[in-house]
Parts: C-alpha cells; structure tokens; sequence
C-alpha cells in the first residue's frame, strides 16, 4: 500500500523540485519567473505528445480497417470455395445417377437379371447409397426453449452429439432400417460428432431443431423407441437440461442416399 | 495557449505524414502516449507550482516514454507483457490523475 500511498503524494517528478532548489541555491530568477521560458520546450514536448496521439489513433484504424478486410476476404473465399464445392457435388449426383441407369438398362437387357437387379437394390437400401421410401417415425429434437438459462442447474441447454447418437442408436435398437439426420442419411460410415458446438453428420454442419427419420414399422417403432434407452435418454434430457422432443409416426418417408465412396476397401470377393 | 498550439500543430502533422508505425514497434505505442500524456501534465503541474524546468521536463518526457516502453518489451520476452503494460498504466495513470487533479485546483481553486 506504502507504494501507491507515495505514488499518490509524489506524483510531481521530484526533478522539478530539486531543480528550483537548486537554482534558488545558485541565486538564480525566483521560480516563479520561469514562467515565461516554459513555451519552447513544453511546446516541444506537446508537439511530441500531439505526434505520439496522432500516429496511434491513425494505426488503430488502420489495424481495424485490415482486420475487417481480411475478415470480409475471407467470408468471400469462404463462399466462393462452398459454392464450388456445391457444384461439384451436384455433379457428382448427376453422375451417379447416370451410372444407376445404365445399370438398371444393362440388367433389364435380361430377364435372367431381374433377380441381380433386386438384390442390389435392396444392398443400396442397406447400405444407405441408395434412397428409401416407407412407413416410420420422425423424432424431432430441438435445444431448450430458453436458450442459455442453464445458469443455476448448469446444465447445457443445447443437442448435443450424445443426444443424436443416443436417438440415432434408440431408433437402430427398436428396429429401425433407415435412419437420417436432417436429411444426412445414416450409413456404416457415419460419424455424428460435434465440433466448436456444431453437430457435424457425414462432415456436414447441422442446425437444429434436427429431424430424426427413421423408416420401420410404424405401428412399433414409435412406442419401442420411447421405452428402449434412446426414448429414456431424451426424457432425461427433456428433464435436466429442457431438450424439447417430438415424436410422430408417419405413412410415408423419404430418406436421401448417402455417398459413400470407398477408395481403399475393397470387397474381398473380388480380389 | 502557445503549448497547446504545439499540441495542436502535434496531432494535425501526425494526421498528415501518416507515419508507418513498424510492426515490431506497434505494441509499445499506445504506452508511449501514456508515458508521453504524464509527463507532459507534470510538466504543466510544474508550470502551475512555479518550479518548471526545461531541462527536466524534456529529459522526464524522454526517460517517460522509452522506460515505459522498454518495460513492456521486457515484459513481452518473458511472456507478461500484457501484465507489465497493466502496470505501467495503472502506475501512470494515478499518476496523471493526481497531478491534473493539482492542475485542476490551481486554475478553478476548488
């Protein structure tokens, strides 16, 4: 404390004092005097003072306008580089399309094929590369209604990955044969996982509320999901942290293929 | 009046030459101009109190700016700079205070 006591007390450079002593001692002009003589060096250091003022303030907008041009470059790259990415993946659909007709058009050439030609489909349906339709159940999960009023109980308000893991698994376990996410169809090669608090499923950034749609017998699969661990887990969740969920059971659903791509696997039939 | 046509004529040439501050040197400008700002107000204190001296004033504004800018660059090789710079404005700012306050009584008597 003694420190900032003397701080205080002695804010005046001590200099000034000893410097008046020792002009009063060499019988100089009386202090008071000195008035007059201050103007070229308080003049100099005011200068100085006004230059310093001037150059910072000037870098601090010149560092603020840098920083929001590379901001505002980036958001373009960004948006240049997705859309980029969009187009190729559209053509990417296109293609595969067009390989699935050829296909159907080479297996249809014969009779003998038709057998083949079901029991690949059936695979692609499986395998979630190819696009389904049928009766099931659509669960819907959104975050908590008042958004970060987790405070007292500390509870995280938000969907996190657990929980679409959790209902993902529910679904599996209570029968489902197609699941996807928000339009991201669940595949053996599917990671649902978060990141920077994004749910990420196959790679793809997700928002909620997120639409859980599961093609299966409708009659069961809605009730069997609700008791099995994936129905508990979301009323523990509704519970604590205020998750609101939905469940419905539905005549008709579509569930998009998912691309996957395998470059290193290969069947070992084949080799 | 004359000072602060100097402080005036300060500001406008800054605005004007538009130096480029180098990189390296960024970090210690703003404190500068904190060390800049205390000493100039002692030196106005000092006017006010009857003791001004040209010679400690130019050598206190000096000393002020670099001290103060060396700390902090000896605060950022070992990695508390940001602390020291908190210092340094704490330690100059009371600094600034008392003395504008002094100034402050000198002028409106109160």
């Amino acid at each position: 404390m003694s420190l900032i006591t003397d701080l205080f007390a002695n804010a005046l450079d001590e200099g000034y004092a000893e410097a008046a002593a020792r002009q009063r001692a060499a019988g100089g002009p009386e202090p008071s005097r000195n008035r007059r003589r201050m103007s070229p060096a308080l003049m100099a250091g005011l200068l100085g003072l006004g230059l310093l003022l001037a150059t910072a303030a000037l870098q601090v907008r010149a560092d603020a306008g840098i920083v929001s041009a590379e901001r505002e470059s980036l958001v373009e790259r960004i948006g240049l580089a997705t859309g980029h990415a969009d187009a190729l993946e559209q053509t990417v659909a296109d293609l595969e399309r067009d390989i699935l007709e050829i296909e159907t058009r080479q297996l249809d050439n014969a009779a003998v094929n038709s057998e083949l030609r079901e029991s690949m489909a059936t695979m692609r349906s499986a395998a979630g590369t190819g696009a389904v339709q049928g009766p099931g159940v659509v669960v819907e999960v959104d975050d908590a209604e008042n958004g970060t009023d987790g405070g007292s109980s500390g509870a995280v308000t938000n969907v996190l990955d657990i929980d679409l893991q959790q209902v993902v698994n529910g679904l599996w376990a209570a029968g489902a044969e197609a699941v996807s996410i928000n339009d991201q169809r669940v595949t053996a090669m599917t990671a649902i996982r978060s990141a920077n608090d994004v749910i990420l499923v196959n790679f793809r950034p997700l928002e909620p509320p997120y639409e859980v749609r599961a093609v299966g017998d409708s009659r069961t699969l809605g009730s069997r999901f609700l008791e099995g661990p994936g129905g508990q887990w979301l009323l523990d969740a509704s519970s604590t942290a205020g998750i609101q969920f939905d469940i419905r059971n539905v005549d008709s659903l579509t569930l998009p293929a998912a691309r996957a791509v395998l470059r290193l696997a290969q069947s070992e039939e084949n080799t | 009046m004359i000072p602060a046509l100097g402080l005036l004529l300060g500001i406008v040439a800054g605005l004007y030459f538009d130096v480029e501050v180098p990189l390296g040197l960024q970090p210690y400008l703003p404190i500068a101009v904190v060390a800049a700002l205390d000493a100039v107000f002692g030196g106005l204190r000092a006017v006010m109190d009857g003791v001004f001296s040209d010679k400690v004033f130019v050598v206190s504004f000096v000393a002020n700016v670099l001290i103060a800018a060396f700390i902090v660059f000896l605060g950022d090789q070992l990695g508390v700079g940001a602390q020291l710079s908190t210092a340094v404005i704490v330690v100059l700012g009371i600094r600034i205070f008392t003395n504008v306050a002094t100034i402050r009584r000198h002028l409106f008597r109160a």
